[in-house]
């Protein structure tokens, strides 16, 4: 039994004593990686308070199955990246401890506010980590956004507050009804607004592609995959758990999360860069994502949600990793790249086909899931947006794909320019994390169970689940 | 033309905000400025210090053993009722001068272009050390008075700031300020973990309250002020220094 | 009313960020914003004729007209995370002018590598 403020404790005194001891800061990066893997897995259901202060007055983390599931993926999708990237960490490992507890704090904690300070937490280190490219342009559109979406929520919370007086999230939605319509409506539109920007949805979406498209190994994997599930985790837990909407307000929401969708597949349709057209990729899972929990398929969001998290870092990782290592990640140039580097490839199309929703991988499933379930609710406009995104995340993928595999056509000028660049001691670490999360995916595709079992565990405990 | 639309597009969400905010209609509504109903709100309970349950009247310099027991209610929510956000406020500041470190990482001291004149250099000789004790008097006083830990601490990076404007040799220790940074910031963990293993509750209050009003009262508030105010204190001036570095000649 | 002055500020800095192309006048409209909604947080817990949640002499729990602490205490926490942001977006817009030599954003153009 394991006290779930542990996860957000250890990683934090790890960051402290890290900068005291500058020489061991890899060593307690590593650490406070592995306790907090070990721990995700023997999180027990329980609730836990901070300093003896009952809720709503306390602070509390809420430790249930939804969050459970958040955490364990979490946890091994930010060790994953950060182990198989371990050359660029370089002075960042405090930084990365920080930001590891700041994300178990997001997913974890009870409360509105405290919600607000871990997600401040976790974009300050995002913005630093974008840094890392060099890219300062991006980095700081990202913060312009951050800082005016953090301030919306910010704003929102309080016109709650000052209106039923607490802040405690379960507290604040049995008193939810109590609240004037009209104050309600601002809230939820301010409180929508502001996670919308850690969520990608349009339109506070502009960093992404500066942030996203040029991420390296290392914050590739940790954005796409670690980021985007603690955001889109919260988000789900704040609209379906606490801000239950109906009428106009969820109408205008969904058409907001499915014009999302549909604008990021048909941006990454026409990206050139492998890392420019996985980030519109992303904006688009968000979206379809985001759009499944306003729906209230919450089963079909979370394991699509597990899908996009393990896909994304394989992909995106050895996206960063092409970029660090030839210099370029434009499709053209790295034709042929996985004829030389076959483990890389193999881990990455498995993931890019799951992601798609090819039959007999993972998102397959998950696909015909949410569909149905769609169906159930006599909903048939959100199936087609979605049928007709997955066309064309399907086109541009398997694109993509064709040609990292095939070479081009004898005689034309060789491509082995770029992809020598990629030497076999570089990629190994990248490729040993694509043939585990490879085999990974294929294995849940077998058994969907796997995975669906934590899952309709906690549905059953909600009412109108799905 | 981008300004027109800039300002019908803040207009819309300006009446959007007032007619919404200020509507009337069933339910709660926004209270109006001044007509905020404490007794609904979490803060109630709060202010009489009966969170607990303990529900008799709290007299200054006579009520002992009060929960929370600091007589500055502000400080006894953000170190106390509310200390977890107080953690994640310190780590905002760490990791926010921690970035800062790293992308300016230079080696010597940026100069002024007109060296600081002989006014300046006599007179923050004298205020620097008043400056800097009433900072470490601000901190420490925290639970009784207005002020604390980050106001504490700014002040100290104050003087700190004043050092750089008066000599232009002068360069803080930044690494004896990070050992500082590391210390305060581990401390105050521990204190938290000591709480979990003691009382059961991370960041339990396990030290005896006293009475309401003492400077020696309120558990581990003023312990744990003291190491935000360090904290704080270091990672300012460290701002400073970074920002006042330049790439070594 | 002076909370539509509060609400004046945040949406002068809405417009700032809108228009602005200059970086520094773009993290100062971010500030004005912050204060905005600070400012803002302030004056929903204020009381008519409140007084400072302190306890003083001859002052108890229950016989005063107190003002909502908990408002004050969450400003000092979206205070120093302000600092922390201003301080940080400051640094990139320094490491931008000394990689572009120039503070406007239409002249920086594009950052893709190809």
């Amino acid at each position: 039994m394991i006290n779930p403020v542990l996860l957000i404790a250890i990683p934090l005194l790890f960051a402290f004593l890290s900068v005291m001891f500058k020489k061991a800061d890899k060593g307690f990066l590593i650490l406070g990686i592995l306790f907090n893997l070990i721990s995700a897995f023997f999180l027990k259901e329980t609730e836990v308070i901070i300093g003896g202060w009952k809720p709503p007055f306390g602070i509390n983390l809420v430790a249930d199955q939804y969050s459970i599931f958040g955490l364990i993926i979490l946890n091994i999708v930010f060790a994953f990246s950060v182990v198989s990237s371990l050359p660029s960490v370089k002075k960042y490992s405090t930084l990365l401890l920080v930001s590891l507890a700041s994300l178990n704090g997001m997913l974890l904690t009870g409360d509105l506010f405290n919600l607000f300070v871990f997600l401040e937490i976790a974009s300050i280190s995002a913005y630093i980590m974008s840094t890392m490219t060099k890219k300062y342009k991006g980095t700081f559109n990202y913060i312009i956004l951050g800082a005016l979406g953090s301030n919306l929520y910010l704003l929102g919370i309080i016109f709650l507050y000052s209106t039923v007086g607490t802040l405690n999230m379960s507290d604040m939605a049995s008193k939810l009804h109590l609240v004037n319509n009209n104050v309600l409506l601002l809230s939820i539109t301010f409180i929508f607004a502001g996670f919308a920007v850690e969520a990608k949805l349009i339109p506070f979406n502009g960093w992404v592609k500066g942030v996203y498209g040029n991420a390296n190994d290392l914050n590739g994997g940790i954005f796409a995959s670690a980021y985007a599930t603690a955001a889109i985790m919260v988000f789900g837990r704040l609209f379906t758990n606490v801000f239950t909407l109906d009428g106009t307000l969820k109408t205008i929401l969904l058409a907001v999360t499915v014009s999302t969708f549909i604008f990021g597949e048909i941006a990454a349709f026409s990206q050139k860069n492998i890392r420019s057209t996985l980030a519109f990729s992303s904006v688009g899972q968000a979206g379809l994502i985001a759009t499944l929990f306003l729906t209230g398929i919450t089963g079909g969001a979370m394991m699509q949600v597990a899908n996009n998290a393990f896909a994304k870092l394989v992909m995106f990782t050895i996206a960063g990793a092409m970029y660090v290592y030839t210099g370029t990640d434009n499709v053209e140039k790295l034709q042929g790249l996985f004829k030389k580097h076959k483990l890389i490839g193999f881990g990455f199309s498995i993931a890019a086909l799951s992601l798609v929703g090819l039959p007999i991988f993972y998102g397959f499933y998950v696909k015909i899931f949410a569909l149905t379930n769609l169906f159930k609710i006599n909903s048939y406009w959100l199936p087609a947006f979605i049928l007709f995104s997955s066309l064309i995340e399907g086109i541009y993928y398997i694109r993509m794909l064709v040609k990292l595999w095939n070479p081009g056509e004898e005689g034309k000028e060789s491509k082995d320019e770029y992809t020598t660049k990629l030497s076999l001691e570089n990629t190994f670490a990248y490729a040993v994390l694509a043939v585990i999360i490879g085999l990974f995916i294929i294995y849940i595709s077998v058994n969907p169970e796997f995975i669906t079992q934590g899952i309709s565990n906690y549905l059953s405990n909600i009412p109108g689940g799905m | 033309m981008k300004r027109v639309i800039a300002v019908l597009l803040v207009g819309v969400l300006g009446f959007f905000i007032y007619s919404n905010l200020y509507s009337t209609g069933n339910g709660n509504l926004f209270p109006k400025f001044g007509e905020a109903k404490l007794s609904e709100r979490v803060s109630n309970k709060f202010i009489k210090k009966s969170v607990n349950g303990n529900e008799s009247e709290v007299i200054y310099n006579q009520t002992k053993d009060a929960e929370s027991g600091s007589a500055n209610m502000v400080t006894s929510i953000v170190v106390n009722y509310r200390s977890f956000d107080t953690l994640g406020e310190v780590t905002v500041l760490f990791v926010s001068a921690l970035g800062v470190g790293l992308l300016l990482s230079g080696k010597s001291r940026m100069k002024f272009k007109t060296p600081p004149n002989f006014i300046l250099r006599s007179a923050v000789r004298v205020i620097a050390g008043i400056i800097l004790i009433t900072g470490v008097y601000i901190f420490i006083h925290g639970h009784l008075t207005p002020g604390g830990g980050f106001p504490g601490g700014s002040m100290i990076a104050s003087a700190v700031l004043l050092f750089y404007i008066s000599d232009d040799e002068f360069k803080t220790k930044v690494k004896a300020f990070k050992f500082l940074e590391g210390t305060a910031g581990s401390l105050y963990l521990i204190f938290g973990l000591l709480g979990l293993s003691l009382g059961g509750y991370f960041l339990y209050n396990f030290l005896p309250t006293g009475v309401v009003g003492n400077l020696f009262s309120a558990g581990i508030v003023p312990i744990i002020y003291i190491f935000v105010g360090l904290k704080v204190g270091s990672e300012l001036s460290n701002l400073i220094s970074d920002f006042l570095s330049e790439e070594g000649k | 009313m002076i909370q539509y002055l509060f609400i004046g500020l945040i949406l002068i800095g809405i417009y700032g960020l809108l228009t602005q192309k200059n970086l520094i006048k773009l993290v100062v409209a971010l500030n004005v914003l912050e204060v905005g909604v600070n400012l803002f947080i302030v004056s929903t817990g204020y009381v008519k004729d409140g007084i400072a949640p302190i306890l003083f002499k001859g002052a108890t729990s229950t016989n005063n007209n107190f003002v909502d602490p908990l408002p004050q205490a969450l400003v000092l926490t979206a205070i120093v995370i302000g600092v922390g942001v201003t301080a940080l977006s400051l640094t990139v817009v320094r490491k931008i002018y000394e990689k572009h030599g120039t503070l406007e954003m239409d002249e920086i153009g594009s950052e893709s590598d190809d």
